[in-house]
């Protein structure tokens, strides 16, 4: 027991970064100004949370007079079991299989068990953190509005407690199965990629079913039918994932004979899953794990002929960074996904939750304005929409982070920052370029604009583009996170991302202000969006400018 | 030529001491061995060296050029290999030769040769058009090695170039390093292999505690004690005050 214990410390720390954040705040000194950064962030989250217990009431009420007000805790705990039983599969995979740290495990004494014991706890620890957002409102909403008591609290914490283990389990179970019976070690890019696009293709058609069951408001009543009628989805799915049910009967039933006996079925469940993958991994898990981490690579020796094909010529710094990024990027999983595919599935995604969600929140919003008479209108908000899909994505605020450890070649090659930056530019440029241009092509094509607002909208969002983009690459260039051994820290886990969405939110909500203006202050359409046009333009060499400026400085000072 | 001229660097705000006033000169046609125990600060004057870390004071200089005003024509004469070889993975060898090629200008012609040549030497022709992510460590050490050979450079600079090579690669390595410097060009390295130090150095400086403790030819260093000890007697001897 003290090893698990042990490892599941180590763990934690390492998944968490709890021994290198120590360092750097106490000994070091250094990211000090993270910490009120996370305490506004922690602010700023707060008005979501207030709006989510305000959705829970109002759900509450719709159904007490019904007397399915129970319903609720099913929606919460199944949402969250769901979520993770979506998104656990890339987790267990990378835990269980691709981790780094198996490689000083495997040679430890250790069982089988005892490893896959540890990670699970990991990743159950995660998932805590994760679902939180989801469950936690619900079942705290729940408690105050029906008054629980300490029957209620009690259950509900060990539900909560017990929350993940059927979800990770199953998929562990799965993942345990597959990688000693397939041979996935050697397509291990694509699994995660195919994985990842299954699961954003799940979560669009659910956006979209529970958005189209969702019409007629939240109070109407189809959203109660949506609750209680024994064809509803909720209904169709809780019936096929019984723990859901079990769980809220726990939780609703507090110690009464049938709070208890639930309870002691989901925690029995529960119980007996974890059981089942402990036994199946110490039969099955090191054999899956032979031969890992080898990559196939046909060996092939090429001819003087064949290689002077294939060996380029000249010095072109530009062109030469520009291939190594446009390589990378799309290259490695978790980079492709968040910058070259989600700005082709971005509009896409866009325009199915406006018209599921028949109107409502800001996707609806921009998209009615587009569908409005108003020319300048209409060519505003599909440069809103062009913007959002071609330059709100990761792809610029993580190009100085996308290197990681590999930094030092940049900065011991004979290139100057200013090469070095045009390249990268450039990349993420095209990267907006793209994003410009699905959109464009929806906009023509699914929301059926004219050509010639389509064109005007997208010369704003290109020069709108050149903005972002610099403004993108100075964040991560600023503070760029070199130090990562996971490439989605690199991109998903990076703070620079997040800093950079809210700069471009901010800018683009003060030329939202610029805009109104000088509309209420009567100029003619022509007039705002030939102004707004220089407007961007100067912001756009400007922060070129800076740019380039920035990036000579940073350079020197970046110690790698 | 390398002139580091009363050099320092500290960390965690001058806490720690990692190079202490290193003055050095590693002429033109030398092969500079520099040795000292872990934490001696033999890292941090290599990226120093290289432009990957500022010094607090002091200059340094290649071929005359200074590395923080001169940055640029300073590595374009100068190569380095770290003491981990962390190489663009998703990239294969032949398309990060060529990244190396374009970034230096290399002409199509001795890019062709070069390659060709060091392929060969270090047994990656079959595996070059792979990707780096499926190289071993010691492949990984060999493409870095050729990368680094590519240009040509006037100066190379090897942070512990012989861990992880097999011993033929290692052997092959030694070789070119002399034929490097005996086209008059320059050579520092550091390592911890004494007996490779001792053979293939014609200078050797010893570093401990961030300041420089020994510096001289194999004989020179044995004079200082006045005893006939090989270079790892010398080292324990001079490390351990």
């Amino acid at each position: 027991m003290k090893r698990f214990l042990t490892l599941v410390r180590a763990g934690l720390k390492s998944n968490f970064g709890l021994s290198v954040l120590r360092h750097r705040l106490f000994k070091e000194k250094k990211d000090r100004w993270l910490v009120p950064l996370v305490g506004v962030a922690f602010l700023g989250v707060l008005p979501s949370v207030y709006g989510l217990i305000l959705l829970v009431q109002n759900i509450y009420l719709a159904l007490k007079p019904l007397g399915q007000e129970r319903a609720l805790l099913t929606l919460g705990i199944m949402g969250g079991q769901l979520f993770i039983l979506l998104f656990g599969l890339y987790y267990v995979i990378s835990a269980f299989y691709f981790s780094r740290d198996l490689e000083f495990l495997i040679p430890l004494p250790l069982k089988p068990f005892e490893v896959i014991a540890s990670k699970f706890a990991v990743i159950m620890a995660n998932e805590y953190l994760t679902v939180m957002a989801i469950v936690l409102p619900v079942l705290i909403g729940y408690g105050v509005l029906a008054r629980g008591g300490l029957s209620y609290w009690t259950n509900g914490v060990l539900v909560y407690l017990f929350l993940p283990v059927i979800p990770l389990a199953a998929v562990s179970i799965l993942v345990v199965l597959m990688m000693r019976f397939v041979n996935l070690s050697r397509k291990k890019d694509a699994l995660i990629l195919a994985g990842s696009v299954l699961l954003i293709a799940v979560g669009m058609s659910l956006q979209f079913l529970l958005g189209r069951s969702g019409r007629g408001g939240l109070a109407g009543g189809a959203m109660t039918s949506f609750f209680t009628s024994p064809n509803s989805l909720l209904n169709r799915v809780g019936a096929r994932f019984p723990p859901s049910i079990w769980a809220t009967k726990a939780i609703a039933g507090g110690f009464s004979a049938s709070g208890l006996l639930n309870l002691a079925l989901f925690a029995g469940t529960s119980l007996l899953l974890f059981a089942a993958i402990l036994l199946l991994s110490e039969k099955l898990f090191y054999r899956g794990l032979v031969g890992l981490g080898e990559v196939s690579g046909r060996r092939r020796l090429l001819s003087r002929a064949q290689m002077s094909q294939r060996i380029s010529s000249g010095r072109n710094p530009v062109r030469a960074i520009f291939a190594r990024e446009w390589r990378i990027m799309n290259r490695t999983p978790i980079f492709l996904l968040n910058g070259t595919l989600i700005i082709v599935i971005v509009p896409v995604l866009f325009v199915l939750m406006a018209r599921a969600g028949s109107g409502r929140g800001d996707a609806g919003a921009i998209l009615k304005i587009m569908t409005s008479a108003n020319p300048l209108f209409v060519i505003l908000a599909a440069a809103a929409f062009m913007i959002v899909c071609g330059s709100l994505n990761g792809t610029s605020s993580s190009t100085f982070s996308r290197e990681g450890s590999q930094f030092w070649i940049s900065q011991v090659i004979p290139v100057s920052p200013r090469e070095q930056v045009a390249a990268k530019f450039l990349h993420s440029y095209l990267l907006a370029l793209l994003g410009t241009v699905t959109a464009s092509a929806v906009a023509v094509w699914l929301l059926h604009l004219k050509a010639a607002h389509v064109a005007a909208a997208a010369g704003l969002s290109l020069v709108a583009g050149v903005l972002l983009t610099s403004v993108g690459m100075m964040i991560d260039l600023a503070r760029p996170l070199l130090d990562w051994t996971n490439p989605q820290k690199a991109i998903k886990q990076n703070l620079n991302v997040l800093l950079a969405m809210c700069a471009d939110i901010g800018i683009l909500t003060g030329l939202f202000f610029v805009i109104r203006f000088l509309v209420k202050a009567g100029f003619s359409g022509t007039t705002v969006l030939v102004s707004l046009f220089v407007v961007l333009t100067a912001l756009a060499g400007l922060s070129c400018a800076a740019l380039v400026k920035f990036a000579e400085k940073r350079y020197r000072e970046i110690e790698a | 030529m390398i002139e580091l001229n009363h050099v320092s660097k500290s960390y965690n705000k001058g806490k720690i001491k990692a190079v202490d006033d290193l003055t050095l000169t590693i002429r033109s046609g030398e092969i500079f061995g520099f040795l000292g125990p872990n934490g001696a600060g033999k890292t941090t004057t290599i990226k120093m060296i290289v432009g990957l870390l500022r010094p607090d004071a002091g200059t340094i200089t290649v071929d005359g050029l200074d590395t923080q005003k001169d940055a640029l024509k300073c590595k374009a004469i100068t190569t380095y290999v770290p003491d981990y070889p962390a190489v663009y993975e998703r990239l294969t060898g032949l398309e990060y030769l060529n990244f190396i090629g374009d970034v230096y200008g290399v002409p199509k012609a001795e890019r062709l040769d070069r390659i060709g040549k060091w392929l060969e030497i270090f047994e990656l022709g079959q595996a070059v058009t792979n990707p780096i992510q499926s190289y071993s460590h010691g492949m990984k050490q060999k493409i870095v090695m050729t990368a680094a050979l590519l240009p040509a450079p006037r100066v190379m600079v090897l942070d512990e170039p012989l861990v992880g090579l097999d011993p033929r690669a290692a052997h092959s390595l030694k070789e070119l390093m002399r034929e490097h410097c005996d086209q008059g060009k320059t050579l520092f390295f550091s390592t911890h292999i004494m007996e490779v130090a001792e053979k293939l150095c014609d200078r050797i400086g010893i570093i401990n505690k961030g300041r420089l403790i020994a510096c001289g030819t194999m004989d020179e260093l044995k004079q200082l004690d006045k005893s006939d000890q090989s270079l790892e007697a010398i080292f324990l001897e001079l490390t351990e005050k």
